[in-house]
């Protein structure tokens, strides 16, 4: 099988997977709606302040909640499976790529679910149109997927997984997340987003990169 | 062990001597007494940059040769280059508070790049510890190790790439641009904390080879009961 060929197909296992789990669905969406409300209730009646901050607790709630979806149990592989999958001869960088595939898509899903929730909690600015706002959302949501994947990778098999994996990647988003909440901010003021969507774009590249250099040595320790 | 006690005497010495400098060094016209951090501060960031390269030269090795001689090298620096992180952001938040009149600025690229860095060595630190096997973990972590390192330059360079509260460098290829008196008084302090840094870093790495040493003996019964260390015996 050629190795888009493998990528398509770990991409579609791991929906599948999910599809029937529900993880994301029926538990981290519901979750980060619960998470997006908590902040309002604890801050108090302070009106403009919730508005002000409401894009950046999108961004805030969709990093924390993208580490749960992409440390969901369905995409998660014992030992024995990933010597099973070297041993059969698949390219450990497919199934990244493949799993960071499946994981942007459930990730694009949560924030069309949460920005929503976001606007109807915070009530803030909004831009006039709505177009370009989608391409750094888009972008940001892919490398949030990418850093997923890679702290999953990292962790595999340890006890302390889904604590470590954030720790360890958290300071990595940080300029995913100040390239889409900016972007936003941007367009409500009226200015352009070109420096936001490079800055998006050269991490994630930068991400991509990172995953194929690290993609078989990850494998050999993880095995 | 005794090689690291002896280095440890050592800068011991040269962290007083370096202490002496900082204190009998000009004070600075704008800043007043607050200048001496500098003398801790700048040596204390810099160590951390040679802490975490050679961390990543560490991991790099262990990755080429797999002897544990370099894992022990990449693990030791790398607690150390935290520790000098720790110290670089406490003593330029202190400067900070007294000079520009806060203690924090998030505006300021040098200190939010150099958080980050610290943050993602912590990650490092946890993530070592997070496998119960030697080995995996040096695996593990000599990845991260020679990725972390990339932010070395990015947190070096921060002031001439964005604006911030942060001056640009004052020691540069074309010149310096601080009094001679001031200038040796860094220099010493840098000296001394470099032998400060060597000194621990063999410590630690001779306490981390022990641990492996005691990790590495099997528990007869569970782990209350170990075999006896015959080689001990006369210690005692």
């Amino acid at each position: 099988m050629s190795f888009w060929g493998q990528v398509r197909e770990f991409a579609r296992r791991d929906l599948l997977a999910e599809r029937r789990a529900g993880e994301v669905v029926s538990i981290v969406v519901p979750f980060g709606a619960v998470a997006l409300m908590a902040f309002p209730l604890a801050l108090g009646i302070d009106t403009p302040v919730i508005s002000r901050t409401g894009p950046a607790m999108f961004w805030v709630v969709t990093f924390l909640f993208t580490m749960q979806i992409a440390l969901r149990h369905t995409a998660s592989d014992a030992s024995h499976h990933r010597a099973m999958l070297a041993l059969v001869g698949i390219d450990p960088f497919a199934r990244l790529v493949g799993r960071s595939i499946a994981s942007t898509i459930l990730i694009w899903l949560f924030m069309a679910v949460m920005f929503p929730v976001m606007v109807l909690f915070y009530s803030p600015a909004l831009p006039p149109t709505w177009l370009p706002a989608l391409l750094p959302a888009a972008l940001a949501g892919m490398g949030l997927a990418q850093i997923g994947t890679l702290a999953a990778e990292v962790t595999t098999g340890l006890q302390a997984r889904s604590t470590l994996a954030p720790l360890l990647v958290a300071p990595l988003a940080i300029p995913l997340l100040i390239g889409g909440s900016q972007a936003l901010e941007s367009l409500v003021r009226g200015s352009g987003i070109l420096p936001w969507v490079l800055l998006v774009s050269a991490t994630d590249l930068a991400l991509a990169v990172t995953a194929a250099l690290i993609a078989h040595p990850m494998e050999d320790a993880a095995l | 062990m005794r090689r690291a006690r002896t280095l440890l005497g050592l800068a011991a010495v040269a962290a007083l001597v370096g202490l002496y400098f900082a204190l009998r060094a000009p004070v600075d016209a704008f800043q007043g007494e607050y200048a001496r951090i500098m003398h801790i501060h700048v040596p204390t960031a810099w160590l951390a940059f040679l802490a975490f390269g050679v961390t990543a030269f560490g991991s790099v090795m262990w990755r080429l040769r797999r002897s544990r001689r370099w894992d022990r090298l990449a693990a030791g620096s790398a607690e150390l280059g935290v520790l000098f992180t720790g110290l670089a952001l406490l003593t330029g938040s202190l400067w900070g508070g007294g000079v520009w009149g806060t203690y924090w600025d998030w505006a300021d690229a040098r200190m939010a790049t150099t958080a980050m860095m610290f943050f993602v060595y912590l990650g490092y630190l946890a993530l070592r510890r997070s496998s119960p096997d030697a080995d995996t973990a040096a695996s593990r972590s000599s990845l991260l190790g020679i990725i972390a390192v990339i932010q070395v330059p990015l947190v070096y360079f921060s002031v001439n790439l964005f604006r911030g509260l942060h001056q640009g460098q004052s020691i540069r290829p074309d010149g310096v641009t601080m009094p001679p008196e001031m200038l040796i008084a860094m220099l010493v302090n840098l000296a001394a904390l470099t032998v400060v840094y060597v000194a621990l870093l063999v410590a630690r790495m001779a306490v981390l080879a022990e641990e492996e040493l005691v990790a590495a003996v099997e528990p007869i019964a569970g782990t209350s009961v170990v075999p006896p260390r015959f080689g001990e015996v006369g210690d005692a």
